[in-house]
């Protein structure tokens, strides 16, 4: 997204304007006012007497609130400005505008003041696309309110606008006739309510004004509130602390509560573009915040059970037990252009369901919760063995089954080039990623401990031990490269293996997958040149032939994957490889000032001297928001083990000291400390950066 | 001539020994018009276990629609999610609930798994 655009939202309602404030919207443009992934507002345009006007400043005050200062005038020249525009907005059930007028001249003034105010009701996957719409628009028009409509069969969705103050309306937008006092000012309050017709309210008219609130929001407490509720962070490298608060303000603003979490909030994927349910997201992000927001979690495992598959569906790709892959609202949604009602195609979310539901309660010690949702955790794990072994060969393999609008690729790496041999070609379907065996591993060990300490079904633990240490056995034997000492990136359709050299095999060591005989040289692959940049360890390795350093999925560094890389070397040991990784990605985050991108270019760290940002549609991104905080996980080695928290750091070595106070969990809240001890290589810096090595302290 | 929603509903209150609402307890009332008359089903789910009956009374959540719709929903020929998108269905109360009873209806009647599409097109005997 263009850094000239202003992004305000609320949940997953967004407003995408220039720095005026306008909205002026192309059929392939992105700019508007979106909810539930229909643009309800395509064109908001201010003028007075006929003119734009030019921008002062802009605060954005709050995610969801932002403040436009604006004057009349033409091109870059103002001509002794005597009236000032205040637009402060906020978004919420659509967006509420206070409109303000400061006429400082010693005389009174007479203005026309204009909105024009239109609607594409374009679907989000139609924006890139530029379809034509298959229904009709309508308007209707009152003395209190401007309506705009888009209607297709019975599909309707309306835009409700209104104003405080005495307005004209017509069908192109709004006009106020003002008269200005000297030294005086005039305001009023713009609400523009959107609505979705048949989601509750099929037959009637939305009763704007009365049913539907007004488009404030009431998410101002709720920030305070959260940044409160997190631990704190207490240490001597500053920009760790600057990253940890930008992570909890990114974290805030991407929570979304879908319809069925009775109001709790769960992670969505992405700024704006993804702010849905996406069980794959929710999942590592919940996975990242669990000891700084662990009801994160709980809300993701609700609304993932909820929505869990129950049939057999090829055009959505369901079957029963499967976890959702994205759900949206839209058009193409509604008339099933594309699966999203939902869409089940991934291969991963369902293992790593259980995963975070074991992990969630060995934080929380909330068995309340594992107990609701035993049927759903046992269906995941039936869906494991009953319905993603494609192959008959014990892996969870993946193909689609809708050859139109389905994925290619259900793992986490979802380009159609990431899954290659050495030698560049691509692996045919169905394909088992080897991280897949990991997350079923893992999935397996933790359902037995979740069904003999909870479930209180011995038989069924003893079960699902038995078929993960089979499992095991099994991969390490088929996946392991034996020239290459480390593991396929996958077996492709004829049981080879696909043997590109790939970060997937950090992931292989958070599962606990890993032979431990095996696992150092797995942890030196990570941490040789091939692998690690410099920042962090790359999707493919150096030298592979499809290798590219800012290939999105074949080379390009992204910083959550690194974060569970790290996690995975904790498990088997390696604390300093672990701390080195932390280190990278900590410095690179500082280079985006707290923000990590979603992906950034894997060029050797000497060759570039700062992290080269791959471009991407959203931003922040919920896993790399997540990214920092499971780092200082990794750092501190927190790990709770019955009733306790474990905590066993790892610094690199120019932080001198970190502590992490009032971390939640089943231990009521505790502080964690930690000194720096661990020496990472030192290389050429522009500035002082973790990486540097000892700095004498 | 077989009716898919009586079908459906008798389908739904047999016993199960695994529900596939598991252990969810509420009421939900499904309205259907057919012509001018609405006919009213009563879902009471107590523990995932679900019983039916034609009372016209307050429930924790409604689901409104034209017995045509629900035929094809009973039989899998329609999608409830996106019916709801395209206003096809009213919903009312507890959204959750309203999530869970969609489980209840089957899937499309020609649906292959993955595991026989990969045996055939990938692996063929």
């Amino acid at each position: 997204m263009s850094n000239d655009l202003v992004n305000v939202l609320d949940g997953n309602t967004f407003v995408v304007s220039d720095t005026r404030g306008d909205i002026e919207a192309s059929p392939t443009d992105t700019t508007g006012l979106f909810s539930y992934d229909t643009r309800f507002l395509s064109e908001w345009v201010l003028t007075i007497d006929g003119k734009r006007l030019n921008p002062l400043s802009m605060d954005d005050l709050q995610y969801f609130e932002t403040r436009f200062f604006l004057v009349p005038g033409t091109g870059t020249i103002y001509v002794n400005a005597t009236l000032s525009v205040i637009r402060q907005r906020a978004v919420g059930l659509g967006f509420h505008e206070e409109l303000t007028i400061l006429n400082h001249d010693d005389k009174p003034v007479d203005i026309s003041v204009r909105i024009d105010a239109g609607s594409d009701f374009a679907d989000l996957f139609e924006i890139k696309d530029a379809k034509g719409k298959k229904g009709k628009y309508y308007h209707r028009i009152d003395k209190q309110h401007l309506l705009l409509g888009y209607e297709r069969e019975t599909f309707r969705r309306e835009t409700s606008i209104s104003s405080t103050a005495p307005a004209q309306f017509d069908e192109d937008g709004i006009s106020f006739s003002l008269h200005i006092e000297p030294h005086s000012d005039w305001t009023t309050d713009l609400d523009v309510v959107t609505a979705l017709l048949g989601w509750g309210e099929t037959h009637a008219k939305p009763k704007y004004g009365r049913e539907v609130r007004k488009a404030r929001p009431d998410m101002h407490t709720s920030l305070e509130t959260w940044l409160e509720a997190a631990p704190s962070v207490v240490t001597d490298w500053e920009p760790l602390r600057a990253t940890y608060r930008r992570s909890l303000i990114d974290l805030a603003a991407l929570r979304f509560s879908p319809p069925v979490s009775g109001g709790g909030s769960l992670p969505a994927a992405g700024l704006p573009w993804f702010m849905t349910i996406f069980g794959r997201d929710s999942i590592l992000t919940s996975l990242q915040a669990l000891p700084f927001a662990p009801e994160l979690a709980a809300t993701t495992i609700r609304s993932l059970a909820a929505w869990q598959g129950s049939r057999v569906d090829d055009f959505r790709e369901e079957d029963p037990g499967r976890i959702v892959h994205e759900l949206r609202y839209g058009e193409t949604a509604a008339f099933e252009e594309q699966p999203h009602s939902p869409y089940y195609g991934n291969a991963d979310a369902t293992p790593l369901f259980v995963v975070l539901m074991d992990e969630y309660e060995r934080w929380s010690g909330d068995t309340k919760l594992v107990q609701e949702h035993e049927l759903e955790a046992r269906a995941a794990l039936a869906w494991i063995d009953e319905y993603a072994d494609l192959q008959d060969n014990g892996y969870v393999s993946y193909q689609r089954r809708n050859e139109e609008t389905g994925l290619e690729n259900q793992c986490w790496k979802d380009s159609w080039d990431s899954i290659s041999y050495r030698d560049g070609r691509l692996g045919a379907y169905p394909l088992a990623t080897c991280e897949l065996q990991g997350y079923a591993y893992d999935a397996k060990v933790r359902g037995a401990r979740l069904a003999r300490t909870v479930w209180k079904d011995p038989a069924y633990a003893d079960q699902l031990d038995k078929q993960a240490a089979d499992l095991k056995r099994r991969f390490n034997r088929d996946f392991w490269v034996a020239d290459g000492q480390y593991y396929a990136l996958a077996l492709d359709g004829d049981g080879g293996q696909v043997d590109g050299l790939s970060s997937n095999i950090g992931h292989l060591l958070w599962s606990g997958i890993v032979d431990k005989s095996k696992a150092k040289a797995v942890a030196k692959h990570l941490m040789g040149p091939r692998l690690f940049s410099g920042w962090g360890v790359r999707t493919l390795a150096e030298g592979e032939g499809r290798f590219n350093p800012i290939g999105y999925h074949t080379g390009a560094v992204w910083p959550f994957d690194n974060s569970f890389i790290a996690w995975g070397l904790r498990r088997y040991g390696f604390k300093v490889e672990a701390a080195r990784i932390a280190a990278g990605i900590l410095d690179a985050a500082d280079f985006f000032k707290g923000r990590l991108p979603e992906a950034f270019a894997g060029y050797e760290r000497a060759f570039t001297a700062y992290p080269v940002e791959y471009p991407t549609a959203c931003s922040p991104q919920a896993w790399s928001t997540g990214t920092p905080l499971l780092l200082l996980r990794t750092m501190l080695g927190l790990e709770p083990i019955g009733e306790h928290l474990v905590v066993d750091p790892a610094l690199p070595n120019a932080i001198g000291h970190l502590a992490l106070l009032d971390i939640p969990g089943r231990w009521g809240t505790i502080d964690a400390f930690g000194r720096g001890r661990v020496i990472v290589d030192a290389k050429p810096r522009l500035r002082p950066q973790l990486s540097d090595g000892p700095t004498g302290r | 001539m077989t009716d898919a929603t009586s079908e459906f509903f008798e389908r739904i209150s047999k016993p199960s020994a695994r529900p596939p609402l598991g252990t969810v307890t509420g009421t939900v009332r499904i309205d259907l018009d057919r012509g001018k008359a609405t006919e009213h089903y009563l879902l009471t789910i107590d523990k995932g276990n679900i019983s039916v009956s034609s009372e016209n009374v307050k429930a924790d959540a409604t689901m409104h629609t034209d017995k045509a719709l629900f035929d094809k929903l009973a039989r899998g020929e329609a999608n409830a999610m996106a019916s709801v998108l395209r206003g096809l269905i009213a919903g009312e109360g507890d959204p959750k609930l309203l999530v869970l009873i969609q489980r209840l209806f089957p899937g499309p009647p020609n649906a292959r798994t993955a595991r026989t599409t990969a045996t055939q097109e990938a692996r063929p005997a």
